[in-house]
């Protein structure tokens, strides 16, 4: 049924519980899997391009760590994870992402980092089941 | 002595809060320093006249510059430099003649304050268009490079005008140009040689050699009656290759610069705003805004359509090069200490110069942000 999968994955408890939910489904069905992460609190109005660039080299070391985990989870299960670091604003990030890898599932936690900061303002997951071009699983 | 300490102690503390706003918010230090010394200057007192601030935050002002001007990739501009210097001398000339006639001819400031103003408007930051381009991956492609190319040819413009109309016309001068020539020819390959012989030393004595050159450079450009940014950032141009083999060392004197210095530069630049100003000049400030952004369109998007740019592509090269920063809040403060321009005109080109950092930014975001499929293949139409 799902030939190829995304999932949205940020080193929050609620992404590393839909990334063990990907894993299984890719793994049930044999699709390939893709996993995403996104740099969104990248400075903005900097002086200098350096300022900038020291900033995102911490965050794709950081996602680098939180890549090599995901991978070795998902090689434990027998699965091989591509997975792909973009910056930017989440949703868009993400839905961008799945229309131009052909995606036709994409796996989200419900929450990600801020609980507060989604039950404000509408949450991460609940945007891209809205925009997403692909169907959606939701893991709670 | 103990008040020199307790004055350090606030400013130090200020420039602490701005950096845990900054990374707290994802907005940059320096934009967040300069809003602190804002508040700071208009409700807790913080007095920029003092002279070892003035002197830290111009020190400050000094290897910002040199920074930016490192931070080109010299085989960007040769690469792409047919369009890239045309459209970042227009980018440069158009709001420089366009503010400086507006608020001559209308708004009847001074002749040098007209030129202050000009020079500050002109600006594009290279900074926020590389970050804004970062986020759609843009950095990476043909076009972004143009783009950052045209940036760099914009702001040198800014820093040559700003070096050139205020200088005093004599001998020193003439020493000053000659003796930065020099310089600048000899310093990419001595500094190879020293950076190689003297690496890996925590005195960091790569770093002192730098500074030894920009004192010295800054002292015959005070003499000139110059400013001391403008070697600096010819000296960041001619060492950019060579930085690109030394990052850890550049690295360090980032630290350096953005722990210690620039945190006095911006929250200086800050303090001297003043918030009544800022409503009572609300109209100039939003009608330059406008003539910058016009301006640029008027010498930017005509040129994207020479250059074959789709018109989307268009509008989104014109917006980011309306954006300005670091080189728009120098001018104005270099106008500032000169007495070329009161403290409402200083608010005034402050507040528009944050103005177009944020607002053309957004508006190319929203509207205008090449997808990828604009970029695959011709985009020149």
């Amino acid at each position: 049924m799902y030939t190829k999968i995304l999932v949205a994955f940020d080193g929050s408890e609620g992404s590393r519980k839909a990334l063990k939910r990907a894993v299984k489904v890719a793994y049930c069905f044999e699709a390939e899997l893709h996993s995403v992460s996104v740099e969104v609190d990248l400075p903005k109005y900097v002086a200098t391009v350096g300022e900038f660039e020291d900033v995102k080299r911490q965050k794709d070391a950081y996602f680098e760590r939180l890549n090599h985990e995901a991978i070795e989870l998902a090689r434990a299960e027998g699965v091989k994870l591509t997975p792909h670091v973009l910056a930017g604003h989440a949703v868009d990030s993400i839905v961008e992402l799945c229309k131009e890898g052909g995606f036709d599932l994409l796996v989200v936690g419900f929450t990600g980092h801020s609980r507060i900061y989604e039950r404000i303002w509408g949450g991460t997951s609940r945007n891209l089941a809205r925009f997403s071009p692909c169907a959606v699983l939701i893991e709670k | 002595m103990d008040h020199t300490w307790y004055v350090a102690m606030v400013w130090i503390g200020l420039a602490l809060v701005a950096s845990i706003i900054s990374i707290r918010t994802a907005i940059s230090v320096a934009l967040v320093e300069i809003i602190v010394g804002v508040i700071g200057g208009n409700y807790l007192g913080l007095d920029p006249k003092v002279e070892w601030i003035s002197f830290l935050a111009g020190f400050g002002a000094i290897l910002l510059t040199f920074l930016a001007g490192a931070e080109i990739e010299p085989q960007i501009l040769r690469k792409y430099g047919k369009e890239s210097i045309g459209i970042g001398f227009f980018s440069f000339l158009l709001p420089f003649l366009g503010a400086m006639a507006y608020v001559y001819y209308v708004a009847h400031w001074t002749a040098d304050a007209a030129k202050i103003c000009g020079i500050a408007l002109s600006t594009t930051s290279v900074a926020v268009v590389y970050a804004v381009m970062v986020e759609t991956g843009l950095n990476r492609t043909e076009l972004g490079k143009i783009i950052l190319a045209a940036c760099f040819v914009t702001d040198l413009g800014t820093v040559l005008a700003l070096g050139i109309l205020f200088a005093n016309y004599n001998v020193w001068l003439a020493i000053f140009a000659a003796i930065t020539t020099a310089v600048l020819f000899i310093t990419p390959r001595f500094a190879r040689w020293f950076f190689e012989a003297f690496k890996n030393h925590v005195s960091e004595p790569e770093i002192k050699l730098l500074f030894f050159i920009l004192f010295g450079l800054g002292w015959l450009a005070t003499h000139a009656n110059s400013e001391a940014v403008l070697p600096a950032y010819l000296l960041g141009i001619v060492v950019a290759g060579l930085f690109q083999k030394h990052r850890e060392m550049v690295r360090h004197l980032r630290t350096a610069t953005f722990a210690l210095l620039t945190p006095f530069y911006f929250l200086k630049a800050g303090t001297i705003v003043s918030i009544p100003a800022i409503w009572s000049g609300l109209g100039l400030i939003l009608v330059l805004l406008a003539v910058k952004v016009a301006a640029k369109f008027i010498g930017v998007y005509p040129l994207t359509s020479i250059f074959r740019f789709s018109r989307k592509i268009g509008m989104y090269t014109t917006l980011l090069m309306s954006t300005g920063l670091t080189f728009g809040s120098i001018s104005a403060l270099f106008g500032y200490s000169r007495g070329m321009i009161t403290q409402e005109q200083y608010t005034i080109l402050v507040t528009v110069v944050i103005g177009s950092a944020v607002i053309p930014t957004l508006i190319a975001q929203w509207f205008f942000v090449p997808k990828q499929q604009d970029l695959k293949g011709d985009w020149q139409k």
